[in-house]
């Protein structure tokens, strides 16, 4: 389409005085055309690979399709699904994870204070903070399984302190197991957060630090009065991470730690969505699923975007 | 990009001129007392450093002390011996199954290199009517759960006859790849100055031609940043494994890892040392690639 | 720049050999050497032997077969199978449970009948047969060919009674709490739970102790009401024995860690814990471990005297519906229905599904007795006709009763709930 509309512009546009124009359109052309042939590769992975499987996801949703055969039912399964007691718990379940987010974000902010005072031998703890980003979920939850055993480390660590009456077995009971869940979550995302806030604080305004310290204030007061305040984009983005981590990159982890037991305790959304089409055969309602978990990280994703967009006035 | 290297150490510089500024601390002895409490407090501060240090390593530590052991040792927490890692060998084609991730890893990468640093580069700087939505679309994305498409994923490869087959796992990886890769080396490119790519247009070398000559080479760092981070991403990426590749001969380390565990072979020890395997080579890259992840975060936050 | 043609080189060489190294799958040929692929859920239980040493033999019988048998891991097994089945890259042959597993898994399972002779299966026992056929009735042809029979039984350590001085083997309620007094006295831990035998999940597979629970509360002609539902699981008589049965941990009868512990079999073969509920996959271990120390029992759990025990052909071999080899796959199983693959079950400490096979194991042939001599009633394996969606609620809540973390009510509202929301063509009065 577009070599046919480059020829009457090289056909019409040849005298001297007019070269400046049509080559700017032809360039024009040209650029178009070079900037749909190296965006078609990512655009055409991104549909084929992850649009149509969305589309897909929704109308098998609406069917109780068993991998092998579909019969359409139509929305009410959205409303079946919906008054499913168990869906709820499982919501439920993230909603609790939820509740580990402000840990999640507040430690690593701490440590990135600390790294931060720039004492030496720094950038050494800041690569070995960040190390456990680099091991997968397998890994970290086999170690958290012994490390919450009833004879694991964290029980003799209880013992030893004189603590020996809080000793209990973790991965027990439903709560405890997703308490269990949401002190490794956080242990995991701690050097993630970390590098993001001492990011952000590398590049806060030194002498706004200044004047603040030259106005009087304390340690503690500048860091929530002056530095808080101006690393809330990092705070934002930092959350927005934290929080689609705790909904969709916790599947292996469960999987590997609980398997979403004891009874439903640590089955999350995501979880749920492969129990319920691959264990239970019930790919209709696997997909419905999906479906929801897709549509609730949309919203975190927009009302992050609108919160952003508020403050700044401006996109990325 | 990376300024937490290049700027100087704020937290420092209050400290010398409360020291030199106050006028009561002229004297020599409230000088060294401020000093002596400057010190304590650094000291205090390597001490807590030192201890988050011990807390994140810890893990680490476990693994290896208890990948030498067998089970008995392990429930008697005493003793060593290197029988738990013949045992693996033996339960486990360790040797196949990191092959099979490490090409499987490389094709992808490649794969959304190439996909993602061509649209970068468009979606940067060969603006296009729409081209605005376009990467909206393409970048938002992002936001689709792995959990959500497999499903309907796995049929459709199935359909393709491509479960089974590195070609199944790694069309899957790619698509997770792209959004945030495109997104990182967009960025990334919009740092380099258009003059540059007009010039090379205007000497004759046409847009695709400047991209790979020019900009290409330019984005080494980017490159870099999404290499580290997909390699992590995909290495040790479970669920798509599990399913797309059902036998042991064509398993990454992690499935096979994951598969191993949940067959409850009764000895830990063996499952440590499984862990060891596959989290080395991931924590090679890492260490060897960390400048780039930094920066890869930072460059994500859309300065 | 001239790396890009290295990169661009690579590239292609990486896609090569992704191409070519596309691994596994069927090979196609029928006439050359065949590669028979078999999945298996066994862990680390007898079957796995058993199997093995049946691959080989068959092997040996045929030489131009390559046996493949492939261990998945058993908590997510059936969910790799289903999914396999989608896109038509699973196995061969597939261990396949009987029963009500079997049934709501044909979609994909060949029907032997008529693919078998008539004169091999009628070596297999006729009862485990019907359980892999529609509606029960082996008319309709087997979908499984049964690779042992097995119990549900407990397992208890002689030496262990003689020193904590109980004198005979409890037959209900009462009697196992008292031994367990005695026993925990003498310092074992009486009756041992954990993950550690099938490794069918994060927690131990309550259907054992389910089984025996319902044996004590209904007889075996009501079992089928507790599919349809004419008993529900929240009755009465359920709920008071599975608070009968929560009482065992908080009793001291049972180790404090009963959803975590992992190696509840290693306490019981060194001797730490004196009974085991348990099944037929694990007897020879036990065996070995203890020899003459170790017998069988049935668990008490029971106000009267327990009259039943769970004896049922429980798993075997079934055929895919979509293998390219299935010739081959047929002879398979028509091999283990030969005295050859009895004598190789046997050896493996498995009682053999084909008539008249001696049993060798010691503990096995007590079980056996159970039936023929003391005339208990022969129940199936209750998770086995029972719906599956049933199945994997109850296993999901129902460890956590034992560990008293949720009540017996509300384990049994959930399984409720769950066969509530089935079709009522899952839950009519007669099996599918």
């Amino acid at each position: 389409m577009s070599v046919s509309e480059a020829t009457p512009a090289l056909a019409r546009g040849t005298s001297p005085g007019q070269r400046t124009r049509p080559r700017r359109s032809r360039l024009a052309r040209r650029r178009r055309r070079a900037g749909i042939l190296l965006s078609l590769p990512a655009v055409i992975v991104v549909v084929a690979l992850l649009g149509i499987p969305i589309g897909q996801a929704v109308y098998y949703s609406m069917t109780n399709w068993n991998g092998l055969t579909a019969q359409w039912i139509g929305p009410s399964t959205y409303s079946t699904a919906l008054s499913d007691p168990i869906f709820w718990r499982v919501l439920e379940n993230n909603g609790l994870l939820l509740l580990s987010i402000p840990f999640a974000i507040g430690i690593p902010l701490a440590i990135a204070a600390l790294l931060n005072e720039h004492v030496r031998g720094w950038r050494f703890f800041r690569s070995v903070y960040f190390l456990p980003t680099a091991v997968s979920w397998v890994v970290i939850g086999m170690v958290a399984v012994q490390f919450f055993a009833l004879n694991g480390l964290m029980n003799k660590f209880l013992g030893a302190v004189g603590l020996g009456s809080f000793q209990t077995d973790m991965l027990a009971g439903q709560r405890s197991a997703l308490i269990a869940l949401a002190i490794t979550f956080i242990w995991s995302m701690l050097g993630t957060n970390t590098i993001i806030f001492l990011t952000g604080m590398a590049t806060l305004d030194p002498t706004l630090l200044e004047a603040a310290r030259v106005d009087g204030l304390h340690r503690r007061q500048i860091f929530f009065r002056v530095t808080l305040p101006l690393l809330k984009r990092f705070v934002q983005f930092s959350f927005v991470i934290t929080v689609i981590s705790a909904f969709s990159a916790l599947f292996s982890l469960i999987f590997v730690m609980t398997n979403g037991g004891p009874g439903f305790g640590t089955t999350t959304l995501e979880f749920f969505v492969y129990q319920s089409a691959f264990s239970l055969g019930q790919f209709g309602t696997g997909a419905l699923y999906g479906i929801i978990l897709f549509v609730i990280m949309i919203v975190v994703g927009l009302v992050q975007l609108r919160l952003i967009r508020s403050e700044d006035g401006e996109g990325w | 990009m990376a300024a937490a290297d290049s700027l100087p150490a704020p937290g420092r510089a209050p400290d010398a001129p409360a020291s030199g500024r106050a006028p009561a601390s002229g004297h020599p002895p409230a000088k060294r007392a401020l000093r002596a409490r400057r010190r304590s407090r650094i000291g205090m501060i390597f001490l807590i450093m030192t201890a988050i240090a011990v807390v994140m390593l810890y893990p680490f530590w476990y693994i290896l002390n208890n990948a030498f052991r067998t089970q008995t040792q392990f429930e008697q927490q005493h003793g060593h011996s290197a029988l738990s890692w013949s045992q693996l060998f033996s339960e486990l084609p360790v040797g196949r199954e990191l092959l099979n991730s490490t090409l499987i890893c490389l094709a992808s990468i490649l794969l959304i290199l190439a996909v993602s640093t061509t649209a970068g580069f468009a979606f940067a700087k060969l603006r296009y009517r729409g081209s605005g939505i376009v990467f909206l679309a393409v970048v938002a994305a992002l936001m689709v759960p792995l959990q959500s498409i497999i499903i309907p994923e796995y049929v459709n490869l199935g359909k393709l006859g491509l479960i089974n087959t590195y070609l199944g796992a790694i069309l899957v990886y790619v698509a997770l790849g792209t959004p945030f890769a495109t997104f990182l080396m967009a960025t990334y490119y919009r740092g380099i100055s258009d003059d540059l790519i007009e010039a090379a247009v205007m000497d004759g070398l046409g847009y695709e031609r400047t991209f790979l000559r020019i900009a290409l080479p330019l984005s080494w760092p980017a490159i870099a940043t999404v290499t580290v981070l997909q390699f992590i991403q995909i290495w040790d990426d479970l669920l798509v494994g599990l399913l797309f590749l059902q036998n042991p001969q064509q398993r990454t380390i992690t499935v096979g890892l994951a598969a191993l565990s949940a067959g409850r072979t009764s000895s830990i020890p063996v499952l440590m040392a499984g862990s060891f395997i596959s989290a080395v080579p991931a924590i090679v890259v890492y260490l060897i690639f960390q400048r780039y992840l930094v920066r890869g975060l930072t460059l994500g936050m859309g300065k | 720049m001239r790396h890009w043609k290295v990169l661009a080189a690579t590239a292609a060489a990486a896609l090569l050999a992704t191409a070519c190294g596309s691994g596994g799958g069927s090979s196609g040929s029928t006439t050359g050497p065949v590669t028979l692929t078999i999945w298996e859920n066994y862990g680390t239980e007898q079957n796995a032997t058993a199997l093995k040493n049946l691959a080989k033999a068959f092997e040996k019988l045929h030489k131009n077969v390559t046996v493949n048998v492939v261990s998945q891991p058993a908590d997510n097994y059936f969910a790799l199978l289903q999914a396999a089945a989608v896109s038509k890259t699973g196995p061969d042959l597939a261990v396949m449970w009987t029963g009500l597993f079997t049934l709501q898994y044909k979609e994909f399972l060949t029907n032997l009948k008529g693919k078998i002779p008539a004169a091999d299966l009628a070596r297999v026992n006729p009862n485990a047969l019907k359980w892999t056929s529609d509606s029960f009735d082996a008319a309709n042809g087997p979908y499984v060919i049964p690779l042992e029979n097995q119990f549900y039984i407990g397992f208890y350590n002689k030496a262990a009674f003689a020193k904590a001085g109980v004198a005979s083997v409890p037959t209900d309620w009462t009697q196992l709490f008292a031994a367990c007094k005695k026993l925990k006295a003498a310092g074992y831990t009486p009756l041992t739970y954990g993950n550690g035998g099938q490794p069918l999940g994060a927690e131990f597979y309550p259907w054992y102790d389910l089984s025996y629970m319902m044996i004590g509360a209904h007889p075996v002609t009501s079992w089928q009401q507790l599919y349809s539902g004419q008993i529900p699981w929240t009755s009465a008589a359920n709920e008071a024995q599975l608070a009968t049965w929560s009482k065992l941990k908080s009793n001291g009868c049972t180790n404090s860690d009963v959803l975590t512990k992992t190696n509840n079999l290693g306490d019981f073969e060194t001797g730490k814990a004196a009974m085991m509920v348990d099944g037929t996959w694990d007897t020879q271990k036990f065996t070995s471990a203890l020899g003459s120390k170790v017998a069988a029992f049935v668990p008490p759990f029971s106000n009267s005297p327990i009259k039943g025990v769970v004896d049922f052909a429980g798993d075997g071999l079934s055929m895919t519906n979509y293998t390219q080899h299935s010739a081959q796959a047929l002879q398979f199983l028509e091999f283990m229905t030969t005295s050859q693959a009895a004598t190789i079950i046997n050896a493996a400490g498995l009682i053999p599904a084909i008539n008249g096979t001696p049993t060798s194991n010691p503990v096995n042939q007590q079980m056996l007795n159970f039936v023929s001599q003391d005339h208990l009633t022969v129940y199936p394996m209750l998770d086995n006709v029972v719906q599956p969606n049933v199945v994997n609620t109850g296993s999901k809540v129902l460890p956590s009763v034992l560990n008293g973390s949720i009540s017996p009510k509300s384990a049994l509202s959930s399984m409720q709930t769950t066969f509530g929301q089935l079709p009522a063509t899952q839950r009519g009065t007669s099996y599918p």
